[in-house]
């Protein structure tokens, strides 16, 4: 048992506690769930903190361990879990977010039993998927956190449209993890009977040493890129997002759009990016072009909206093509600022729906053209508010700029690449800073409404707690992005190298036949300057040996 | 004339067509189900033969158990039939059409 | 190098102020305004005292540590460049911001949110020594980026006006536009050069100044687009007249001394990026943006509006310099401009509180009397931006005339004059109506002198306009711009004799537009109630006073366009996505369990000729065939 094992459990063990309590005790239900994401989110930090000085394993993961009681030995499953520079930051920003979402369920009035236990279980569900390194728990484990998602938003919703959204959050995300499901199933086929196992980096190793069949590669890479893009609201696969964030209550939307929804770009990065780099190479394009939706086409929907959580949801939807874009670049820069967005939209995403949350609690809507100078009433939460819209619009300062800047910079070398960089500018430049700013304008600014004169701030220090934490994990990364880009680098290069293992043997023949090889010319170019980034790890040889 | 297997068959035959097409076109109850026993015998008649045929009695035997069955069978149908004509006054399928959405 | 850790203090105690007022300070007030004066003057001693030990090109050009890493390519420092530019540029920043936050004390002594607008002050003191320190692009865009927040932030200081929200929010917005150029222009100088430092750069492009082959014009002109927005010039100068909607403190300091010069200071910076086309194209937009603001200038009526068309026009001059390649001439002038026109707007602001926040001139008048202090501190102030020798205006100004001259560029040089004359005919017209003439309102008649923690920063701004021509600004600039030509003049008097030797044409023309200027402004307001141009002019003045309908021309068409297009991509998502495809997805599915419904008649005949053609079809299957 290592720390991470504890983050995982401690939320499943204190859902189970809080079952056993009886119903009438609601103060110990909200309690229990803060006080056991607490020790979460302060495990957590200690990992992250210890994860440099760790022993790692054979395949470069720390904190590995196994718990026995999970899983079947004969059917070769295993619970086994482990990080890397990759997943470190996220079941950090996992955990926090969780701290912060069960200290923001205040406006929880009924059921507060079912909601909390709903809530811890969700929590334990997407630690799980981070931190697992076996094929059949890591999608167990998002399984897990999506069901609550679901019910919550069913039961604890907000609007006339709550029924509708539940129905179109669950249609749609079950048939993404369904097509992704179909797509793991035929990963795991893929290898010979003999040697069949659900174990993420023995597999990496064995696609690594024999490539999968280019047939085969792209029959299960679309699988998994539609399945984990619905998961994660591409283009045009995104509307659940807004109708759903809109309903939801605020620790689900904080939750799912922080850090579930963030499984999807992690499954195409650990498992999709690796096994399947010849089928990347060909659909990189493809999901180049679909993150252009995102980006400009969500950013101008959210232009459109006249509810702010509807326009925080299209901008999480927006934000999401950032990552795409940086995963559909195929270079170790594009790769790492891809990661450091997923960390850094996960708070930001908490952040904002935290701070809609508290809003609708005090006024009952979130139709912009009602709201108008609650800066006067709610100094603090409105101060908050505008930090969040700041990040939202890539300010330098907060993290989402070190991610963004860094994708842009990184999909800059793939030189196909570069007018969906232009655009991708655009929208973060432009048309976040629009839409952002007209909700700041609208909800925050001019004169304060009379009906709203009784709209009180965060009174005391709890309320104002997980926003202050947010804020500052923003404010950490974006000074220090380092702290989380030395873990991510030598990690992303291994995965870099594995998902450009044909350009790279291409440019070692282009380099050595010089005229010869003038079809792959312009792919070579790129490639060299990949292997001049990392002279470390230049063939695939060598990185089997990491 | 020489009577064979032949025979037979086809007089079953036809009498299970006989008794196929009574089920499907006919729309009184008490007509269908007799037309179901038609197709019982039908069978039954095709049995014996190939029991008579093959020198087996094994299809004799099966015979005896259809004709027990069946007979019991009958007692609970009609038995069924007369309670829903007592029911609905009617015996008419189009009529009986209370478990249909 | 000695004292490495003061470029460090000098930089983070600001943000050190900021961060600690909004955390802990807000409610009290003289605690917040302690902290930030502290701060500022701190940092202005600091940099004194690194220049003195030090000097102002320490052999050690760099300070810098590593920010973001990753692979070999993709180095980001976080640094400081320490020449004579950047010396230059900190000392002048910290002292003008030193006064006027100084000055804000009196000028905000009134305000509920007095703490926040000093934390704003401090973050923004910060950012802007974060561009002028910076050591690559990446930082400077960072800074750059964190300026337009603080301007965001302070323009929209009252933001229960709906018009300082919508202000703030358009110059954010306009910036963007400008920083987006900016990036793209990063990513090819990176792109093609490899490295984001200034001095790696500056070396690969003086090798071989091809370098950056066929993408160095497209480069440059996006790098200026920088420029262009934070600089206010054509077309993205709407922003910064809407921007005087902040308190007048912020516009002295961020929209005339100190933020809005960053671009000409940026282009000063990154210099050899641009080679000869793009130059030509910054020196046009530079005169044009000289030409229309000045000639706005003379038609407005709200005294802050005069004079941010006046920096306007000011910032033209500068960035035309630069087009011109002379970044000694630019940075000279943007050096004297922050001293006056800083002079200028905390004057402004001194009379719009004797006005009591009236800033319609035509309701001012004869304030000469009731407000001595500042009337010579602000006629010290115009004489200077309008040129007259021997104050620091004239020779900054000179020097741009005399480089125009010089490059043989006469169509420039002439627009040059021209904008020189329209700025002392407004700059006097507003000299004449707000102190001269007649009392026009009840509020000038019993106007009073501002408090001396107001009039103190305008005495020394006052002193610095007159003589910041001959303290040796030029030289300083020089050292960087030309190290190979030897100082020029030695002495007070060779200074200030030296335009007449070395360009007398540009001196004697530029002399006798201000005189030009001086009379034709006498003429018309000496004695004027109301303005007599818009009688004389007709159209052209009603175009002049609504700034050419560029911000209408914006609105139609620019804003428009987003909106319309944002308009059919809420349309699309709502009927095409989320209305077409989910519903024929959905009423697909609803569509196919009708029909199949429909089998299941429930009559039991039906089932029945169901059931022998299906084992009809499975016995010719299993048989048949």
């Amino acid at each position: 048992m290592t720390t991470l094992s504890y983050i995982f459990l401690l939320p499943l063990i204190a859902a189970f506690v809080l079952a056993l309590v009886p119903r009438n005790f609601a103060v110990i239900m909200r309690l229990g769930a803060v006080i056991a994401t607490f020790i979460t989110a302060i495990l957590a930090v200690k990992m992250f903190w210890g994860f440099d000085s760790a022993v790692a394993d054979a395949n470069g993961y720390k904190f590995v361990s196994t718990i026995p009681w999970l899983g079947a030995e004969s059917l070769g499953l295993a619970c086994k879990l482990g990080v890397d520079g990759i997943n470190v930051g996220l079941v950090l920003m996992g955990a926090i977010v969780a701290f912060a979402a069960a200290c923001c369920s205040w406006e929880i009035k009924s059921r507060e039993k079912e909601f909390y236990i709903l809530l811890l279980v969700m929590t334990g569900g997407i630690l799980g998927a981070f931190a697992s390194l076996d094929l059949f728990f890591f999608y167990f484990f998002h399984e897990l956190a999506l069901v609550p998602t679901f019910i919550m938003i069913g039961l604890w919703g907000r609007g006339e449209k709550k029924n509708y959204a539940a129905f179109q959050i669950t249609l749609y995300l079950s048939a993404g993890a369904l097509i992704a499901l179909i797509g793991l199933i035929a990963l795991y086929l893929a290898v010979p009977v003999e040697l069949r196992t659900f174990d993420i980096p023995t597999l990496t190793n064995y696609f690594l040493n024999n490539p999968m069949a280019a047939a085969t590669q792209n029959f299960i890479f679309p699988l998994l890129l539609f399945g984990f893009g619905i998961l994660v609201s591409l283009w045009p696969f995104h509307t659940w997002a807004p109708i759903g964030y809109g309903s939801a209550p605020t620790a689900t939307a904080m939750l799912h759009a922080g850090v579930l929804k963030k499984f999807g770009l992690y499954g195409l990065i650990r498992v999709a990016l690796p096994m399947m780099p010849e089928a990347a190479q060909s659909w990189m394009h493809v999901l180049a072009w679909l993150c252009v939706g995102n980006l400009l086409y969500c950013g101008w929907v959210a232009m459109q909206q006249k509810n702010f959580n509807w326009l925080v949801g299209y901008s999480s939807v927006a934000h999401m093509g950032f990552i795409f874009l940086g995963i559909a670049s195929l270079t170790l820069v594009g790769v790492t600022g891809a990661v450091l967005v997923m960390v850094a939209h996960g708070f930001l995403a908490a952040l904002t729906f935290g701070l809609s949350g508290y809003i609708y609690q005090q006024t009952g809507t979130l139709e912009m053209k009602d709201l108008g100078g609650l800066l006067r009433k709610l100094p603090f939460i409105g101060t908050a508010l505008i930090m969040a819209a700041f990040a939202g619009c890539g300010l330098p300062g907060f993290a989402n700029f070190a991610g963004e800047v860094t994708v842009f910079f990184g999909v800059w070398q793939e030189p196909s690449l570069r007018l969906i960089v232009v655009l991708a500018c655009w929208g973060a430049l432009i048309i976040g800073a629009v839409y952002m700013l007209r909700a700041v304008r609208n909800v925050l600014h001019a004169d304060l409404p009379e009906k709203w004169a009784n709209v009180s701030d965060a009174p005391h220090i709890w309320r104002k707690l997980p926003f202050i934490i947010l804020i500052f994990s923003l404010v950490l990364f974006g000074f220090l992005p380092r702290l989380l880009t030395d873990k991510i680098t030598p990690v992303a290069s291994t995965i870099v190298q594995m998902a450009r293992p044909v350009a790279a043997r291409e440019a070692a023949v282009a380099n050595e036949v010089l005229g010869l090889a003038t079809p792959a010319s312009g792919q070579a170019a790129t490639a060299s300057d990949e292997a001049a980034a990392q002279p470390k790890a230049d063939t695939p040889a060598t990185t089997d040996n990491q | 004339m020489n009577v064979g297997l032949e025979h037979y068959l086809t007089v079953s035959g036809l009498l299970f067509a006989l008794g196929l097409f009574g089920v499907i076109v006919r729309r009184n109850v008490l007509v269908m189900y007799m037309c179901l026993e038609l197709m019982l015998n039908a069978a039954n008649l095709a049995l014996v033969a190939f029991s008579r045929f093959t020198n087996n009695l094994n299809g004799q035997v099966f015979v005896f158990f259809i004709i027990t069955v069946a007979a019991a069978e009958v007692a609970v149908g009609l038995a069924l039939i007369v309670a829903l004509y007592r029911k609905k006054q009617t015996a008419h399928v189009e009529e009986l059409t209370t478990m249909k959405l | 190098m000695k004292l490495e850790a003061l470029p460090w203090l000098i930089l983070f105690l600001p943000l050190l102020a900021a961060t600690v007022i909004t955390l802990f300070t807000q409610k009290n007030r003289s605690v917040s305004a302690g902290l930030s004066i502290g701060a500022v003057v701190i940092a202005f001693l600091l940099s004194v005292l690194f220049v003195k030990v030090n000097g102002f090109a320490p052999e050690q050009r760099e300070l810098a540590v590593n920010w973001l890493s990753i692979g070999d390519t993709f180095q980001i420092d976080f640094g400081f460049r320490l020449d004579p530019l950047s010396l230059g540029m900190i000392l002048m920043v910290t002292g003008v911001a030193s006064l006027i936050h100084i000055y804000s004390v009196g000028y905000m002594h009134d305000d509920p949110s007095f703490s926040r607008f000093f934390a704003c002050l401090s973050l923004f003191t910060f950012s802007m020594l974060g561009i002028v320190l910076s050591n690559n692009f990446l930082q400077t865009f960072i800074f750059w980026e964190l300026v337009g927040v603080s301007s965001y932030l302070l323009i929209g200081f009252w933001y229960e006006k709906p018009s300082a929200a919508d202000a703030a929010k358009k110059a954010f917005i306009t910036n963007r536009l400008g920083d987006f150029g900016f990036i793209l222009g990063i990513l090819i100088v990176w792109a093609t050069l490899g490295s984001l430092n200034f001095e790696v750069l500056q070396s690969k492009a003086g090798v071989n100044a091809e370098a950056l082959g066929a993408m160095a014009t497209i480069g440059g002109l996006l790098i200026f687009c920088g420029a262009v927005g934070k600089s206010a010039q054509f077309p993205l100068h709407v922003w910064l007249p809407d921007a005087m909607e902040g308190p007048t403190p912020v516009s002295a300091l961020i929209h005339a001394a100190t933020m809005v010069a960053a671009g000409v200071y940026m282009l000063c910076r990154v210099f050899f990026i641009l080679n000869a086309p793009a130059l030509e194209v910054i020196s046009y937009i530079g005169g044009f943006t000289a030409l229309m603001a000045a000639l706005i200038a003379v038609q407005q009526n709200d005294i802050k509006r005069i004079l941010a068309y006046s920096t306007l026009s000011q910032l033209g001059y500068m960035v035309m310099a630069v087009g011109l390649a002379g970044q000694t001439a630019a940075m000279f002038h943007l050096m004297t401009h922050a001293f006056f026109k800083a002079l200028l707007f905390l004057g402004s602001g001194s009379v719009i509180l004797a006005m009591h926040h009236e800033q319609d001139i035509w309701h001012m008048g004869a304030l000469r009397k009731k407000t001595p202090v500042t009337y010579w501190t602000f006629l010290v102030g115009t004489l200077a931006l309008a040129g007259l020798w021997p104050l620091s205006g004239f020779f900054s100004k000179d020097s741009i005339l005399a480089l125009a001259q010089h490059k043989h560029n006469y169509l420039l040089f002439g627009v040059a004059l021209f904008v020189a004359f329209l700025t002392t005919f407004y700059m006097f017209r507003l000299v004449f109506v707000v102190f001269f003439s007649s009392a026009k309102s009840k509020h000038a008649e019993h106007a009073h002198e501002s408090p001396g923690v107001m009039t103190w920063p305008l005495r020394i701004l006052a002193v610095l306009s007159v003589i910041g021509g001959v303290i040796g600004i030029e030289a300083l600039f020089n050292r960087q711009f030309a190290p190979e030509q030897t100082e020029h003049a030695h002495g007070i008097v060779a200074q200030l004799i030296y335009p007449f030797q070395h360009a007398p044409v540009a001196a004697i023309s530029g002399l006798i537009v201000f005189a030009l200027g001086l009379v034709a402004a006498y003429a018309l307001y000496a004695k004027a109630t109301k303005d007599p141009l818009p009688e004389k002019l007709g159209a052209l003045s009603r175009a002049m006073r609504n700034r050419f309908y560029f911000d209408e021309l914006y609105e139609a068409t620019v804003i428009r366009l987003h909106d319309l297009i944002a308009a059919i991509a809420g349309w699309f998502d709502r009927w095409i996505i989320e209305g077409f495809a989910i519903g024929l997805v959905r009423g697909g599915t609803d569509f196919a369990g009708r029909a199949l419904r429909l089998v299941q008649t429930g009559n039991l005949q039906t089932y029945a000729l169901l059931f022998v053609l299906g084992v009809a079809v499975l016995l010719y299957f299993a048989l048949g065939r």
